[in-house]
């Protein structure tokens, strides 16, 4: 009886443990693959079933574009990599013992080798070799990571491949090529095919080596994801990375199956029709005449889209065109057709996530960007290194149309005006949920020292970055938040420390979807998310607002500037003037919606817009507020010294 | 004189500074079943390689019907292998297999089906067409790559030790299989095995390899009968070989006894080495005896009983025989003269390896 209840012990123990692992492994994607179905834009709550992510993916021009170059990078490089590896291991084989131990420890390297390091390294070749960076050097890159998985799954194949089967179809009257096609190929085409899908599979799974060796206007799925962070991911992201995974765990289940005899049988038939053609007349049944026609339509299917994508990204090197940087989601696209069809220019848009991935790829020159768009402090950093050319305001026209307070501000960090124009601007501030400080029973917060009021104790939330949490306190003191006084600094420090135990959390995109979903009473916040927070909190039970605090503030300013060594600068002015209508800066308000500087698109908004303070404050009383300075590399070691210290306090 | 079929004139191959062969001289007429017999590494799949094609000599010329075929590749060649581990192709079912090389001929596809249900039908698997090469047992998978290369018609057929991989009753089967098969298509057959037995049992000639160098040619009863040197003595079948001296023609003389015999012309005291076989020993009484000993070792084998039978010089004699002799009991023996075959001396260890018909 013991022993019984042992054994069911035991038994019970092992399941809760396997199922624990599985949990453990695959929660994280579940979750994903449920949020793909809710209807409501927030993480935290359930709106309900909907396939509207699904549809929204599927009619968005970006994510399909980048669907196709990823399955059309995948194929062509898996397809490549089999060929080369397949010759690469067959020359391996045959090699003696201690080179073919050299050479198998070399392949290994690659895979060993950080992607990192990988793609850098490419990007660093490529540029050397003056190819510039697009869709053929992802292709190319693909197919260099990929060729040693190739090799590794052919490998065991080609072992236990009878080397005197080769030698028996020679010997029976077959030349070499159609020995190893009719007999050699057959018997190692399970290694072949898993080798193509797992090579497939990493293509289509890469981000870090497409990152770096990827042009302008080329994005995949994964380096177009990545660029949609910074606005939190679109709920049809999502659905996109469902898809993705049930695609790949597809692939990998086919591979794991190696394919039965028939399967073996098929394959290699087919490879018979397709091989060598060369005088095998006379078919034996209609199946495999099927097989064949299947396999020449395959491989027509493959040409055509092959030179339709080598076609469309040649002749899209021509003379009239502009290339394009810009944030994600910061533009609405019609524009970018209504501007193409103007001016006949056509336009290479290409996205960045943060200033600090835009600065080295303008730096490295690697791509002539024509027309970049920045933050205030890095278009100062640019212009000190000698990045930025000089804008010719004579064909801007639409200049006018910029509000001269901003250029005004701008003059922080481009002096003379000379190299930037205005595109967006918006405030640092506190929002708070109304109903959650009534019922802490304090007043609407209006400034910053209201934020170390101990009866918010665990409800604010603070940016988790350094200049914006150092700029809370910098103001707060009184002090620039552009100093490099060690002093006011340690000052700051002091005072961010002092804080931190009422603090929730320091966080980035999630102060917005914490504040939605009533987690937190007070938060600091980028003023350009208003229109989204207001509209999302709509159906909630308490209202959000958003305060200037009266010490003043960071006014940010994005603007549009042409990078020194841009090849279309006079496209470039064309492009910036054209932004600056009013009817395309309202355009771009509405999809944006982040405060413009452009008084004519202000003038044609509705009243409840113009008279939204949180959007549109009273710039020209905001005299307490700076725009962000770029203080030097000194300096900011500086400051991340001290916000290292308060993070670990 | 007929002309030769194949002719390898002074062949040599070295693989990384190795000898593997030697100035190698070998004739093979049309129609006959020659064996090259040898331990593994004396070269004779090498040279069963260069004729096939898969091995370019170093030196040296192979010529086929009056053809210098050496630099041709294996597939123009108008001979075909059959290879040790078979080398079917797995992928394909038997008639296909079969077929392999018909098809790259471009044949008819009635001639193909002939031939193959034909090549079936005379390796006795008739039927066996739709099968896979993995169902078939190592015997029939032999006789499919046996069927796979005979559909082409060759004028010559390479088996590399095509029975190897069989067990032993399968073997016998096969070796009656395969001289009933060279006597109805009437292809020359170069055959490579390290077993003896299954030489003498099917060769027309046997060529016997060591190190590079053929040690002797000869009929199967030439090669078991008269051996030239010691190696082919020891190399087939089981040999008593002793030293002895030459006293004079016809009379030897093994551990101070005299043996008469039937050989001539190794002068007068010379010392030479003598094989006898083990069933040529022939037991007797002790004062019947040319020499006498005493039986140390008996086993019984079946056939006959296996004796080491000890002289007092301490030489222990192989002996075969149907009497039996207990252990410990004093023997005499006797040879009779013409089971006396008397052999040159090598010189040196390296005039062991050297060939004889130089």
């Amino acid at each position: 009886m013991m022993n019984r209840e042992h054994t069911r012990l035991k038994r019970f123990f092992q399941d809760f443990y396997l199922v624990f692992i599985m949990v453990f492994l695959y929660a994280p994607i579940l979750i994903m693959m449920g949020l793909s179905f809710n209807s409501s834009k927030s993480r935290t709550q359930w709106g309900g079933f909907t396939l509207q992510w699904y549809v929204e993916m599927f009619q968005d021009a970006a994510i399909m574009d980048a669907l196709y170059n990823t399955l059309m990078i995948a194929f062509i490089s898996a397809l490549a990599a089999c060929i080369i590896g397949t010759a690469a291991a067959m020359g391996i084989n045959s090699m003696k013992r201690l080179p073919k131990t050299v050479v198998m420890g070399v392949n290994n390297i690659p895979m060993l080798n950080s992607d990192i390091v990988t793609g850098i390294s490419l990007m660093l070749a490529f540029i050397a070799f003056g190819i510039s960076l697009g869709f053929q050097t992802i292709l190319l890159a693909h197919i260099t990571f990929n060729v040693p998985y190739v090799i590794l799954s052919v490998m065991p194949k080609l072992k236990q491949t009878d080397k005197s089967t080769y030698e028996a179809a020679m010997d029976l009257g077959a030349g070499p090529v159609q020995a190893f096609f009719k007999v050699v190929f057959p018997d190692i085409m399970p290694g072949v095919l898993s080798g193509f899908l797992l090579a497939f599979t990493m293509s289509l799974d890469d981000f870090i080596i497409t990152h770096f060796t990827r042009g302008a206007g080329i994005n995949t799925l994964s380096t177009l994801i990545y660029s949609e962070v910074r606005r939190g991911i679109k709920p049809s992201m999502y659905a996109l990375s469902s898809i993705i995974f049930v695609t790949v765990l597809a692939l990998l289940l086919i591979t794991n199956f190696s394919p039965d005899r028939s399967g073996k049988d098929r394959a290699a038939a087919g490879l018979e029709a397709a091989g060598a053609g060369a005088g095998n007349g006379k078919r034996r049944s209609n199946p495999e005449a099927f097989r064949k026609g299947l396999l020449v339509a395959a491989a027509f299917a493959i040409v055509v889209s092959v030179s339709f994508t080598t076609y469309k990204h040649f002749t899209s090197s021509g003379s009239n065109q502009l290339y394009v940087y810009n944030w994600g989601e910061y533009i609405d696209e019609s524009v970018i057709d209504e501007f193409e069809e103007e001016t006949g220019i056509e336009v290479v848009y290409d996205l960045f996530e943060t200033n600090e991935e835009m600065y080295p790829v303008i730096e490295a020159g690697a791509v002539q960007y024509d027309v970049v768009c920045p933050s205030d402090y890095m278009i100062q950093k640019m212009a000190e290194n000698g990045l930025l050319a000089e804008i010719d305001f004579d064909n801007i026209p639409n200049i006018s149309q910029i509000d001269p307070i901003y250029m005004e501000r701008s003059k922080s960090f481009d002096p003379e005006n000379k190299y930037s124009v205005p595109y967006t601007w918006g405030t640092v501030g506190i929002l708070y949920n109304t109903k959650r400080i009534q019922e802490l029973g304090v007043p609407a917060p209006t400034k910053w020292s209201d934020l170390w009021d101990p009866r918010y104790k665990g409800e604010i939330l603070m940016q988790d970055s350094v200049r914006d949490a150092f700029m809370v306190a910098q103001k707060m003191l009184g002090y620039s938040m552009n100093t490099t006084d060690p002093e006011e600094l340690a000052e700051a420090r002091d005072l961010l420390i002092q804080q931190k135990p009422l603090v929730q959390a320091y966080v980035v995109d999630q102060v917005r979807d914490k504040m939605i979903g009533g987690e937190a009473a007070v938060g600091v916040i980028y003023s350009g998310e208003m229109l989204y927070i207001q509209e999302e909190s709509a159906g909630a039970d308490f209202t959000l607002e958003y305060v200037v605090p009266e010490e003043g503030t960071n006014i940010w300013i994005d603007s549009w500037v042409i990078p020194a060594n841009a090849r279309n600068k006079e496209n470039a002015e064309k492009w910036i003037d054209f932004l600056c209508r009013p009817d395309i800066a309202k355009k771009n308000f509405d999809y944006i919606t982040y405060s413009t500087p452009n008084k004519g698109a202000y003038d044609m908004l509705d009243d409840d817009l113009k008279n939204n303070k949180a959007l549109f404050p009273d710039v020209d009383q905001m005299t307490n507020s700076e725009v962000y300075k770029y203080l030097g590399d000194e300096a900011d070691s500086l400051y991340n010294e001290m916000w290292k210290e308060v993070k670990s306090y | 004189m007929e002309q030769p079929l194949i002719d390898l004139v002074d062949i040599s191959k070295s693989y990384d500074g190795t000898a593997v062969l030697d100035e190698l001289n070998l004739s093979v007429k049309e129609n006959t079943f020659v064996t090259l017999l040898g331990p593994s590494g004396c070269g004779k799949t090498t040279t069963l390689r260069i004729i096939g094609g898969f091995e370019k000599p170093d030196k040296g010329r192979v010529v086929f019907d009056g053809q210098d075929i050496t630099s041709l590749p294996p597939n123009k060649r108008q001979l075909n292998t059959v290879f040790q581990k078979y080398a079917l192709f797995t992928h394909m079912t038997i008639a296909e297999n079969i077929a392999f090389g018909l098809k790259i001929k471009n044949k008819p596809k009635t001639y193909i089906d002939d031939k193959i249900r034909y090549a079936l039908k005379l390796v006795n698997l008739d039927g066996y067409e739709n099968r896979s090469v993995t169902s078939l047992s190592g015997g029939q998978q032999q006789r499919i790559a046996i069927a796979r290369a005979i559909v082409n018609e060759p004028r010559l057929l390479l088996l590399d030790e095509p029975l190897g991989a069989l067990d032993l009753k399968l073997r016998q089967d096969m070796q009656y299989e395969l001289i009933r098969l060279k006597n109805e298509l009437g292809i020359t057959f170069i055959y490579v095995t390290h077993d003896q037995e299954e030489a003498l049992t099917m060769s027309d000639t046997i060529v016997v390899m060591n190190q590079g160098y053929i040690q002797q040619m000869g009929t199967p009863e030439q090669i078991y009968n008269e051996p030239e040197n010691a190696f082919v003595a020891d190399f087939i079948g089981e040999s008593n070989i002793v030293p002895g001296i030459m006293i004079q023609d016809e009379l030897v003389e093994i551990f101070g006894a005299r043996f008469a015999c039937v050989d001539k012309g190794f002068g007068n005291n010379t010392p030479v080495d003598v094989v006898i076989r083990p069933e040529d020993v022939e037991l007797v009484r002790p004062e019947e005896g040319t020499l006498t000993g005493v039986c140390t070792h008996l086993i019984f084998k079946g056939v006959h009983y296996e004796m080491e039978v000890t002289t007092p010089d301490g030489f222990e004699w192989l002996v075969h025989s149907t009497g039996m002799c207990p252990v410990g009991q004093q023997v005499g023996i006797r040879v009779d003269p013409f089971n006396i075959q008397i052999m040159n001396k090598p010189a040196s260890e390296d005039e062991e390896a050297v060939g004889v018909n130089e």
